[in-house]
């Protein structure tokens, strides 16, 4: 019954009527406005994305819908009923579950996982006999039986935001909103979640409002809003979101990548640097037929780079992030970075690591927090260090730093020995935490200054030195204004500013993007591809943002403590797809069913992404075939398979499910 | 690359932290203001606001004899210790006007006082005080005790003149001379008390609020992964806020302190701020310790309460240590605020010298490095 009203809602009949519906709403906090005239309208039976980058003004909005914060403009309807004071708040507010944005920030961190249910469920008045039979389901669903007598707050964060859809779930609400329920959360946490999420809404009919800051998750909902700086940049289903940005990605190999990325830059709104390769996103001339567009880009950007040696050229369709910078930053990407005379590189001896760490160790009590890691990095070099919250790489970071002597195992840094001269390193190195570690009471020329002095610049050299970093992080003009008056993206280029100071030959950046906004991100990149490339920095990173991986030039896979995957994207990627296939893409009436059907089929990581259907499978040719053997017991049409890329997420979630199974045999 | 750094580099760089923490203060305004209000106006609230003297103590007189006797009796309670409010008409009414406080004391002359004293039995009175404030029912009590006493002597004495006996009588004359404070001026007292408290409450919570604040923004990982020594993180925060406080001390002096309660300084005063300022740079040992316990800025405050409140009751300020019990005067040796407090009204009200603050210099001193090297101790553990 419940799957009907969901596939007629698909359909975009009557039966999905708008469960909210906002026109020009506005909430202002102060001078500031966080949402600014937004029109939405969430129909029912439907799960609805809000996407867009800390302070977007996604949270605000949410609890606005949630009848927990009032607007100061515009016209708010839930349930069809206008709401416009706080009694009129209330009556709506028993039929819809709110999940506040952090890991598991509604829930009791000393209660148990039955009491916090328990506690929701007596809080909404849900009568005894009630509670038990859906505490089982949702238990049951979610896979965290076996933790009913936990303490919340010995979960781990994917579990913590299971528990917290569970508490939301429990009075049954109509309207659920959850507000970056995946952030912070591991990717294989966050498809788990994605899929329960999934299974949850078409099951009881839900209409759910979720928000991410992960491009890349867009794709999941049936209907997506981005969202910056308090307005609607663009809606629509992910595909027509796509259909509506008419350009071309190419990517090409190239030997000569500084001039390379230069020319590009120069003719292309948003080029930006992914390990061996360059990608550019081509805009398509308003008259041009589809169909020739892939030609005609390749083509452009063969002449733009005319000269150098392309070594090899690819094409493909523009991806969401893509979209949202298009329409976020439309000019183009700001001026390209100061070209660094080719004396700014340092020459290295044949063979010379920037880190190279032996066998590092680390145990604490019974518990071995990192074990037997190994690995090296070049000079200019950029190296991504990626795994799950816990899986070790602080405390790697940490051990490289000097700040943790390591229980065995040894290593350099910047040519410094690990073990024997821990400031030597901390002397030469570079360091740029996820909290952007400002003074946020100190401007942006104290803060230099002051990390200058700590550093031991030459007075002499100092004003210099700060006058070259404010432009190559692209902070002019602001040097007096309070770090914590900047917005996130030249917080973040002032605390990777602070970083580099003292000319550091390595530099570590722990989740150095955390809540920039895609564009920000880009030019962040931007600067890092400037200090590796031209001035042969070593740059370390850690990042939760998959489409980050992808520009690591080479990338470490931590897992429980150990390095499980080491090589480059692009390998990582190809062996994936020999050993599983390639990923393939396909729409079909009913994808929730679809799903579960081809699963049961032996289809084990076919997964939804708002309408369509994702699996990775080797045999191209007879997977229509297959899929359709698999459906048609159900009656359920596919459409004709297409081939997508894998992504570093891909690599990453399958390689961590591959060791779960081993583990647990 | 980046040499290591010679000694003027190093007090460069410990001189730009120092910059650093006096501009992060100079920016909290909400701080600012705070402690330009405690190191005046609660300074002078503390001087002029609180008293250990009796005031208009609120007496009924349930006088049941009415006689010449007791109205002379009760006639004696006047102002401005005691206020006379009207009498109660039964013990009933004179317990209902204790209840709701219109009165604290309630005297019952009973019927036939006169007559008892006349015929030279004894004649008996009845107060019910409210002691609910111990302090004042205390005062209250022996104030009361005093006028009876002195009106018992008098008629006493009169008896004995009447039978021509009067001129033998011994007596014993009580002549009292206050020294450092001759007018026994509570402002003097309770003003320097607040100061020396006020420099002990900041000693512990700016440089913990600093090093938390560095904690809670994640600052404190940007510091360690520099070339910086534990040593040279902390040191810089006690110097800056060694400065504030003795900013603070000086604007109470100046204006609070002589400017409206005239205290003479009799001692030296560079005397007083060298002391001081050891005071604060080792006492911060304790905010420094505090910072590594707590997590954030709330924790700090209960944590600061729960130590400076024992600290406060330890420290000698209202109970000389010898009226204690063997067990918390040992207590009491520990508290670095005791001999601050010593040294302090020592320098200020007795002119004391150096020479003469030895001792409780000594211990203070012992006792501060000790906490001094605990912060740090700590503070190096929980970090590398």
């Amino acid at each position: 019954m419940a799957r009907a009203a969901l596939v007629t809602a698909m359909d975009g009949s009557p039966a999905g009527a708008a469960v909210v519906n906002l026109r020009g709403l506005v909430k202002r906090y102060g001078a500031a406005t966080a949402v600014d005239g937004v029109d939405l309208a969430v129909r029912r039976g439907r799960m609805h994305g809000l996407i867009g980058p800390d302070g977007a003004g996604k949270s605000s909005l949410m609890k606005i819908v949630a009848g927990v914060l009032a607007h100061d403009g515009g016209t708010l309807e839930v349930f069809g009923q206008a709401v416009t004071s706080e009694r009129s708040a209330e009556r709506v507010k028993q039929r819809i579950g709110l999940m506040p944005q952090g890991l598991g920030q509604n829930l009791y961190a000393e209660l148990s996982v039955e009491e916090n249910i328990d506690f929701f469920a007596r809080l909404r008045g849900v009568d005894e006999q009630a509670l038990a039979a859906r505490k089982r389901q949702l238990l049951a669903m979610t896979r965290l039986e076996r933790f009913r007598e936990r303490p919340m707050k010995n979960l781990s964060g994917g579990m913590k935001q299971k528990l917290g859809l569970v508490c939301t779930l429990i009075h049954e609400p109509e309207l659920i909103i959850l507000d970056e329920p995946t952030t912070g959360v591991d990717p294989v946490s966050r498809r788990d979640f994605w899929a329960i999420l999934d299974g949850l809404v078409d099951e009881r009919g839900l209409t759910a409002l979720v928000s991410t800051a992960y491009m890349d998750e867009a794709a999941r909902f049936a209907t997506a809003t981005m969202m910056l700086g308090g307005r609607v940049l663009a809606e629509g289903t992910p595909a027509g979101l796509l259909a509506a940005l008419p350009a071309t990605v190419v990517s090409v190999r190239c030997g000569e990548q500084v001039e390379a990325q230069r020319r590009l830059g120069a003719h292309f709104r948003d080029t930006m640097l992914r390990g061996a390769w360059l990608r550019t996103v081509v805009d398509a001339a308003p008259e041009e037929p589809a169909s020739e567009r892939a030609r005609r880009a390749e083509a452009r950007v063969r002449e733009a780079l005319a000269g150098l040696a392309v070594e090899a050229l690819d094409t493909a369709a523009p991806d969401l992030e893509d979209l949202f910078i298009a329409r976020a930053a439309p000019a183009g990407a700001p001026a390209p970075l100061p070209a660094s005379a080719p004396a700014a590189r340092r020459a290295w001896p044949p063979g010379y690591h920037a880190i190279e760490a032996h066998g590092l160790v680390r145990q604490f009590g019974d518990f071995r927090a990192v074990d037997q890691v190994s690995f090296t990095v070049k000079p200019g070099e950029i190296f991504g260090l990626l795994g799950a919250n816990g899986a070790g790489k602080t405390t790697v970071i940490k051990m490289l730093n000097g700040i943790q002597p390591p229980t065995a195992g040894s290593g350099s840094v910047a040519g410094a020995d690990m073990l024997r001269a821990p400031g030597q390193i901390k002397r030469r190195i570079g360091y740029m935490s996820q909290a952007f570690s400002l003074y946020l009471d100190l401007s942006v020329r104290e803060n230099l200054r002051l990390f200058a002095a700590i550093y031991g610049v030459p007075r002499a050299r100092r004003a210099a030195r700060v006058h070259e970093l404010l432009r190559l992080c692209d902070i002019q003009g602001i040097e007096d204004m309070l770090a914590g008056d900047l917005p996130m993206g030249r917080r973040q280029r002032l605390a990777l500013a602070c970083a580099l100071v003292h000319e550091p030959e390595v530099v570590f950046l722990d989740e150095p993007t955390s809540g920039v906004d895609p564009v920000g991100r880009r030019r962040f990149w931007d600067i890092l591809f400037h200090l590796a490339r031209a001035e042969g920095v070593a740059l370390l990173i850690t990042t939760h943002y998959m489409s980050e991986a992808e520009q690591c030039d080479h990338i470490s896979l931590m897992y429980a403590g150990r390095v499980v995957a080491d090589a480059s994207p692009e390998q990582l990627k190809a062996e994936l797809g020999a050993r599983r296939g390639a990923l393939w893409a396909f729409d079909t009436s009913a994808p929730q069913a679809a799903v579960e059907a081809l699963r049961d089929a032996g289809f084990a990581d076919a997964s939804l992404y708002g309408t369509s259907v994702h699996l990775l499978d080797p045999d191209g040719a007879t997977l229509a075939a297959r899929v359709a053997v698999a459906l048609a017991p159900l009656g359920i049409a596919a459409g004709p398979p297409q081939r997508r890329p894998l992504s570093m997420e891909d690599v990453f979630v399958e390689r961590v499910l591959e060791l779960e199974r081993e583990a647990a045999r | 690359m980046n040499p290591v750094l010679g000694w003027r580099g190093v007090l460069g760089r410990g001189l730009e932290l120092v910059r650093k923490e006096l501009l992060q203060l100079w920016r909290d305004r909400v701080l600012i203001l705070f402690l330009l209000y405690v190191f005046t106006v609660d300074i002078y609230l503390a001087g002029s606001g609180l008293s250990f003297s009796l005031h208009n103590a609120t007496i009924a007189v349930m006088d049941q004899d009415m006689s010449q006797a007791s109205r002379e009796l009760a006639s004696r309670f006047q102002p401005p210790q005691f206020r006379r409010v009207p009498a109660p008409a039964d013990p009933r009414a004179a317990q209902r006007q204790l209840d709701t406080g219109r009165s604290m004391v309630v005297m019952q002359i009973p019927p036939r006082f006169q007559a008892d004293l006349g015929a030279g039995r004894p004649a008996d009175v009845q107060y019910l005080v409210d002691s609910s404030n111990s302090v004042l029912g205390l005062l209250a009590g022996s104030h009361a005790a005093e006028i009876v006493g002195r009106y018992n002597l008098e008629q006493s004495a009169a008896r004995l003149a009447a039978a021509g006996a009067g001129a033998g009588l011994p007596r014993v004359d009580n002549a009292q001379r206050a020294l450092f404070n001759p007018n026994q001026n509570e402002a003097w007292f309770m003003g320097i008390a607040e100061l020396l408290m006020l420099v002990t409450v900041f000693a512990i919570i700016l440089p913990a609020v600093a090093a938390v604040r560095e904690k809670e923004r994640g600052t404190i990982e940007q510091l360690l992964v520099s070339p910086l020594r534990p040593l040279e993180i902390l040191l810089p925060k006690v110097l800056a806020m060694t400065l504030v406080i003795l900013a603070g001390v000086t604007l109470a002096l100046a204006v609070v302190l002589r400017g409206v309660f005239d205290v003479p300084i009799r001692g030296s005063l560079p005397l007083f701020y060298a002391i001081s300022a050891l005071y604060v740079f080792t006492t911060s040992g304790i905010g420094l310790l505090l910072a590594t316990i707590a997590r954030n800025m709330a924790q700090v405050g209960m944590l600061a309460i729960m130590v400076l409140a024992p600290m406060m009751f330890l420290s000698g300020m209202w109970t000389p240590p010898e009226a204690l019990a063997p067990p918390v005067r040992a207590l009491m040796a520990v508290s670095p605020m005791h001999y601050y407090i010593d040294a302090g009204f020592g320098v200020l009200l007795k002119g004391m010298t150096l020479a003469e603050l030895a001792p409780p210099l000594l211990a203070m001193t012992l006792l501060g490095a000790l906490a001094f090297g605990a912060g740090l101790a700590r503070f190096r553990r929980q970090f590398s």
